[in-house]
């Protein structure tokens, strides 16, 4: 019934010297649809995320993009390939001495080689698609963290990603700011965005997502609609993750 | 003490020249390391072992040899093993500018190391090459995070720049000299000279402060 998957992730292996972060994850994930990974800390899903799209390099496994293998020693192919998948940061990676406008202008000019003004007026949509239009001209240390990720999410976006990876996006936030982040990721799900999303907001997650992906110790441990691995999951370990962080992150969204 | 004055206001024009001798050594000197040093701070940090070994020879060479004998070699050694026929003021400008070139890429490889890892991860996250990245986003804020300790080395390379006299440069020490052993008025020369020194440091520290505040990032507090 549903369409080949457009992000295949098969069988990621990663370790830092002996330490063995990931041992054998694999996904895949179709048009319009949101994952989200939850696990302890330590369990890998911010690792997995930036195997990814390579700024971490996996030691083994496969990623495929609408079919097509990513070979990442290619640099012209691993260059194109993170174009088409954008990533959302824990804490932001807005570049510092950039204003918003120029934060999401700097991917259209320099790495898409768009003149200046297109860049611009694209630049401004998204900009006003996050609604930070009266902030365009301010620098990231001038702005709220909401602000930040708000723009961030822009610079990502300008970019027409494919997928599009958020490494917990309202982790570093403070609990008020947290609302006009998820709102604007409410909204690319709505716009059928595809997004693989580590997060603890339950209550989000529980009403957005497709699929529910808990991680422990480097590998899946189990998987499946949120209905089920939030209220009725096999695992025992799941159940009492859940539990713990559905007391801590509470049901509302 | 009044023929003290006069042989320091008889002097003071030639001595001016001199001072501007000494802008120009200081400035080509400072110019050259940043050229120099940019890149080999880059490659320090981002290069292969081979290329940081390489600089990382260079930087201890140009560390480790006094500026006296620095100097002595280029102009004296070098240029005439290799035949080639530079002045006195060429070679203070390189060596200086080598030697500057070593602490400057010091100064900025500190600078990259503070920035947040997340800064070049965010620019390769959205497809940009490890060359652009450093050129549009770390350099932009390395080199601004480098000026206080820019204007520590101007002041150390400005006060090396006398140490040409050594070749002849007609900066302001040999001038000074040149006048005082003709005059007899140590005392009142060298005193003049130390203030100008003195006033082209004020002066520079100045610049680069202004420098500083006006390449501030907005909403930045350090």
């Amino acid at each position: 019934m549903e369409s080949e998957p457009i992000l295949v992730v098969e069988n990621i292996k990663k370790a830092f010297g002996s330490r063995v972060i990931l041992k054998g994850v694999s996904m895949a994930i179709r048009r319009g649809e949101l994952k989200v990974l939850i696990g302890p800390s330590g369990a890998g899903k911010s690792t997995f995320l930036q195997c990814i799209n390579f700024l971490v390099t996996p030691d083994a496994g496969e990623i495929r993009l609408e079919g097509r293998p990513i070979h990442h020693s290619r640099k012209r192919e691993l260059y194109a390939y993170r174009q088409q998948v954008g990533m959302i940061f824990q804490d932001f990676n807005l570049f510092d001495h950039l204003t918003a406008l120029d934060n999401v202008m700097i991917g259209l000019v320099r790495v898409k080689g768009m003149d200046r003004k297109s860049a611009r007026e694209r630049a401004m949509a998204e900009i006003e698609r996050v609604g930070l239009k009266e902030h365009a001209g301010h620098y990231p240390a001038q702005l709220s963290g909401g602000q930040k990720q708000r723009i961030s999410i822009a610079r990502a976006l300008a970019m027409d990603p494919k997928v599009m990876l958020l490494d917990e996006p309202t982790s570093a936030l403070d609990p008020e700011l947290i609302g006009e982040v998820l709102a604007v990721i409410r909204d690319l799900v709505a716009n059928g965005m595809t997004m693989v999303m580590a997060t603890h907001q339950i209550g989000f997650s529980r009403a957005m997502a497709n699929e529910i992906i808990f991680m422990e110790d480097g590998l899946i441990v189990e998987q499946g609609p949120p209905s089920v691995i939030l209220s009725d999951a096999r695992c025992e370990r799941t159940k009492e993750f859940c539990s713990k962080i559905t007391e801590l992150y509470g049901e509302a969204s | 003490m009044p023929e003290g004055i006069a042989a320091i206001l008889n002097a003071l024009p030639y001595l001016l020249q001199g001072s501007f001798v000494t802008i120009v050594v200081v400035i080509g000197a400072m110019a050259l390391g940043l050229v120099m040093g940019v890149p080999f701070a880059v490659g320090q940090v981002y290069g292969g072992p081979i290329v940081r070994r390489v600089i990382g020879v260079y930087v201890w060479f140009f560390r480790g040899v006094p500026l006296l004998v620095l100097l002595f070699l280029f102009y004296f050694g070098l240029c005439s093993l290799l035949d080639i026929n530079l002045s006195a003021f060429t070679v203070a400008i390189i060596v200086l500018g080598s030697i500057s070139s070593a602490y400057q890429s010091q100064i900025f490889r500190g600078a990259i190391l503070s920035l947040p890892e997340g800064q070049l991860k965010a620019a390769r996250a959205l497809g940009m090459s490890d060359t652009r990245a450093i050129v549009f986003v770390i350099i932009p804020q390395a080199l601004r995070l480098s000026i206080p300790a820019w204007s520590n080395e101007y002041s150390i390379v400005l006060k090396d720049s006398a140490v040409t006299y050594a070749l002849g440069v007609a900066e302001i020490m040999a001038r000074t000299h040149f006048v005082a052993t003709r005059t007899y008025q140590h005392l009142p020369l060298y005193l003049a000279a130390g203030v100008i020194y003195l006033v082209l440091t004020y002066l520079g520290i100045k610049a680069l402060r202004m420098l500083e505040s006006g390449t501030r990032i907005p909403g930045y507090t350090r």
